[in-house]
């Protein structure tokens, strides 16, 4: 119930309440007068990296790598707006220098109040309020503290009294992946692409120099569709009774990319013919030829961004072993995993792609009677990279990362007693 | 002079009695001295914390690369909480591929040490583990690691790897505790 309040409130967080568009306000870039996002952001997805300021260091020189994943957005001025995950936002909070939090340019509407308010509640009650208040009476109120801890002239960890919260909001992280209460500003972001938290996966490149007298390019990215599933037999049984022909599963991974439309404005000149008077009387009138502005001429390119890389993995889930070795092994002495991890594609099935002539990328993957041996639930996943987009050799778009998952039952007989 | 009968029986009395004390007194002198890594388990849930923080490490360091990563992961998560189970299993892939390149094939001996840190349902313990043989990327066999323990409806439960400034910010409490405060002129 606790968390349940938790999540509310940070959702309440998230939501953006009163944000006007100004002139001087990056954040006009990113919001309408109602507080919605504007329809010209650029979606980059979400984009997940190992940051060492997120990785555990274990006994014997071990390390668990955590994973850090930020949804971004790019405004039509080349800013960037990341959207971490709540663990990630509190482990940047934890280490602001190195995450490059210290570097944006504060959080939606109210600076680094938000992020001072998110800390409140997930760490709050961990904190031992008495001892920081005698240890540091400068501190009036828990807000003050948190700022201290944001602005790097605070130590946060010497007064945590509480240590299980941390795996709590790493859960609420990822039970929840749309749980992402701040967003924060990096000025030129698409420029120092590098630099910003994500780096530059799906960055759109600034587009290619035009002159002043037209609009400036657009580029809109449409959201891939993306799929893997079981395709036959409705029911997979266990290849070990299914002795005869050994059927297994088939698998088929899609995905269908629509192409990225870049709206560019051509300046259409005329040559005319300009004459003026003679500086002599009764001489002819002077004429020469001028290149003169007619208009703005549109084109649209539709922009294949292709399939570069299928990947397709199937994992018995961590239950259904469980069944196999605890219940299932008390009726079926000796019953043991045959085999928990297949690498469908590249390794037991193939894919194939292309785009077609309106820019539309497409690919198939299948691994066909894959023998699978052990009954239970298989985790499958998809993972794609595309190639991302050129336009008269310039870069518009940068590789994009998808990924899709599914499930895919396997069955098995088993006889039973019957009074 | 006053001559004092001495029966034959009681001198031999006298004898084994000295002969007792001497082998008692031998014997206390060769009792171990007490260790001072022995944890300093002060009642019986600080026992049973202990022996979960030693159970998970026990099962965390029990690597052997001929098995699938999840059946290492199963051992892990059943004496840990699911959040902590969650926590291990989020960065496993790299680590347990690191172990299987490197054929890692170890157990482990953990002994709690000392318990460093406590609230009402956790307590953090640093405890030593022993290896039988080195993991890659290190030469050594022992070392230690302080750990969170959490206590559940199910018993006590490990939780997590406390976090290099976690333990920093133990440690610097603990001699805060220690140190003698020095008396100005």
């Amino acid at each position: 119930m606790k968390k349940f309040i938790l999540i509310l409130t940070l959702l309440a967080l998230l939501i953006p309440s009163t944000v006007y568009a100004q002139e001087q306000n990056p954040w006009g870039e990113v919001f309408d007068d109602n507080g919605n996002l504007r329809s010209d952001l650029v979606d980059l997805g979400v984009t997940t990296e190992h940051p060492d300021w997120m990785s555990v260091e274990l006994p014997f020189g071990q390390s668990l790598n955590l994973d850090a994943d930020y949804h971004r957005y790019q405004t039509a001025n080349g800013n960037i707006v990341v959207l971490p995950s709540a663990s990630t936002l509190f482990f940047m909070a934890m280490n602001p220098q190195e995450s490059g939090l210290a570097n944006s340019v504060g959080m939606m509407g109210n600076g680094y109040g938000g992020l001072i308010s998110f800390l409140g509640l997930v760490a709050g009650n961990s904190v031992d309020w008495g001892r920081l208040s005698t240890d540091h009476p400068e501190y009036k109120n828990p807000d003050q503290f948190w700022g201290a801890v944001l602005n790097g002239q605070q130590d946060v960890w010497t007064y945590f009294s509480g240590w299980g919260f941390i795996t709590t909001l790493l859960q609420m992280s990822w039970n929840d992946t749309a749980l992402r209460t701040a967003y924060l500003m990096y000025l030129n972001g698409a420029q120092n692409c590098a630099s910003i938290p994500g780096g530059c996966s799906g960055v759109v490149n600034p587009p290619p120099p035009q002159p002043k007298i037209c609009p400036e390019p657009k580029v809109t990215i449409q959201q891939p569709t993306i799929s893997i599933q079981k395709t036959a037999p409705s029911n997979p049984l266990v290849v070990g009774q299914d002795t005869e022909n050994r059927r297994g599963a088939d698998v088929q991974a899609r995905v269908t990319i629509p192409p990225v439309i870049f709206t560019w404005y051509e300046p259409i000149y005329e040559d005319e013919e300009v004459c003026e008077p003679s500086t002599t009387v009764g001489g002819a009138p002077v004429c020469r030829t001028e290149s003169v502005f007619k208009e703005c001429r549109e084109h649209v390119e539709h922009l294949p961004d292709a399939v570069a890389s299928m990947q397709a993995t199937a994992a018995l889930d961590a239950a259904s072993q469980a069944w196999i070795t605890g219940k299932l092994g008390q009726t079926h002495y000796g019953a043991y995993i045959h085999q928990a991890n297949f690498t469908l594609i590249p390794g037991l099935g193939s894919w194939t792609g292309g785009c077609d002539g309106g820019g539309t990328c497409t690919a198939t993957g299948q691994a066909l009677k894959v023998p699978f041996a052990d009954p239970g639930t298989f985790d499958l996943r998809l993972n794609v990279v595309t190639t991302g987009t050129r336009f008269m050799g310039i870069p518009i778009t940068q590789p994009r990362q998808l990924s899709a998952d599914g499930k895919l039952q396997v069955y098995v007989t088993l006889p039973a007693l019957v009074p | 002079m006053k001559e004092i009968p001495v029966s034959k029986r009681n001198i031999i009395v006298a004898i084994i009695l000295a002969v007792v004390i001497a082998l008692g007194i031998l014997a206390i002198q060769a009792l171990p001295l007490h260790n001072g890594s022995q944890p300093s388990v002060s009642n019986q849930e600080d026992t049973l914390a202990s022996k979960a923080a030693a159970a998970a490490l026990e099962a965390f360091f029990h690597v052997d690369y001929r098995n699938e990563k999840d059946i290492w992961l199963n051992d892990v998560c059943a004496v840990s909480t699911p959040t902590g189970c969650q926590f291990i299993s989020a960065g496993a892939d790299l680590l347990w591929s690191k172990f299987q390149e490197a054929r890692a094939d170890v157990t482990a001996t953990v002994t709690p040490q000392e318990k460093v840190a406590e609230t009402a349902t956790e307590q953090v313990w640093k405890m030593l583990i022993a290896l039988s043989a080195p993991l890659p990327g290190s030469n050594k066999i022992q070392d230690t690691a302080y750990v969170a323990v959490i206590k559940t409806d199910n018993g006590w439960k490990f939780d997590r790897f406390l976090l290099e400034p976690e333990i920093k910010a133990i440690l610097a409490r603990q001699a805060m505790t220690v140190t003698p405060i020095k008396e100005g002129k």
